[in-house]
């Protein structure tokens, strides 16, 4: 193959590369938005990773996110607020990056904002798990995505890497 | 004469202070409690430390510092959202206390979260002295 050829071919791949990763293979209704190549801001990691791990942008949809980012003085008990321009960078981020996400926005209510577990792309993908391991002490909860998924901090979900721990 | 007694007493505490620890923080807060009160006579390391572990149920669950941070600042604390936190104490940690913006996010989300109000200067101050001084 010619040199030029295979850039061609590389750049082909690159483009065919799907925004979303489908871990599942059972069509776009339950397609798993873990990644994004939109460029996350320095805020957003340093922000939103500070109590919990920074949970991928595309995992709800742009109306769930813009409900977070308006209810940050109440943010599942903890005041969450941001200065502004922070506030301004992370909100922006997860509008685009999220804007493939056309799931229906979860149910919510004053200081909860939409969960992630609520939607229904997730209780599909955990549909398997029995409600005990969700309790269990090495679980702690469904929003303990490190607890099975090892690479989850770094936007890892691979299927085939997940250990439950007893 | 009392506010220059204060002001020589809290550059002694600069100058004792870790070479990590922004020196700017305490003068700052001492600005702020000579403005929140006249009679301010100084930071307390003592009454920093109980403000550290005070309990509080004006959130509707009792909690303090003590819930995320652990007993010992000096060792590693975890959120209830499953965020490991590095120890609080500079002497662990030396970027703790090092820059005022994030200093003052984390008192006003943290005070809020644990007391349901703002902590005033003279608190801050106090806590400040506490844990520049923690070993």
């Amino acid at each position: 193959m010619h040199h030029w050829q295979k850039i061609l071919m590389m750049a082909a791949l690159m483009l065919s590369g799907s925004l979303y990763a489908d871990d599942d293979h059972e069509g776009d209704h339950h397609r798993q938005p873990n990644h994004t190549r939109v460029k996350a801001p320095a805020a957003w990691q340093a922000e939103c990773g500070s109590c919990h791990m920074a949970y991928p942008p595309g995992m709800l949809p742009p109306a769930a996110w813009k409900k977070h980012m308006d209810t940050l003085r109440q943010h599942y008990g903890s005041n969450a607020t941001l200065d502004a321009a922070d506030e301004k960078a992370i909100r922006d981020f997860l509008q685009l990056a999220s804007s493939e996400n056309r799931q229906p926005v979860p149910t919510s209510k004053p200081g909860e904002p939409p969960r992630i577990t609520d939607t229904r792309w997730f209780q599909h993908q955990h549909d398997e798990i029995a409600p005990a391991i969700w309790k269990r002490k090495s679980v702690g909860s469904a929003a303990n995505c490190m607890a099975c998924h090892h690479g989850a901090a770094q936007g890892d979900f691979d299927e085939d890497s997940v250990r439950i721990p007893r | 004469m009392r506010i220059s007694l204060v002001s020589f007493s809290v550059l002694l505490g600069v100058l004792s202070l870790p070479a990590e620890a922004n020196p700017a923080l305490l003068s700052h807060y001492q600005q702020q409690a000579l403005q929140e009160n006249p009679g301010f006579s100084g930071f307390s390391a003592a009454r920093g430390k109980l403000l550290y572990s005070r309990q509080s149920s004006a959130s509707g669950k009792t909690m303090s510092c003590t819930s995320c941070h652990t007993a010992d600042p000096r060792q590693p604390g975890k959120t209830p959202a499953f965020r490991e936190l590095a120890p609080l104490a500079p002497s662990v940690t030396p970027t703790r206390f090092t820059d005022l913006k994030k200093v003052e996010k984390w008192f006003r989300r943290n005070c809020d979260d644990v007391y349901q109000r703002s902590c005033t200067a003279q608190e801050k101050g106090d806590f400040v002295s506490w844990i520049l001084s923690v070993k």
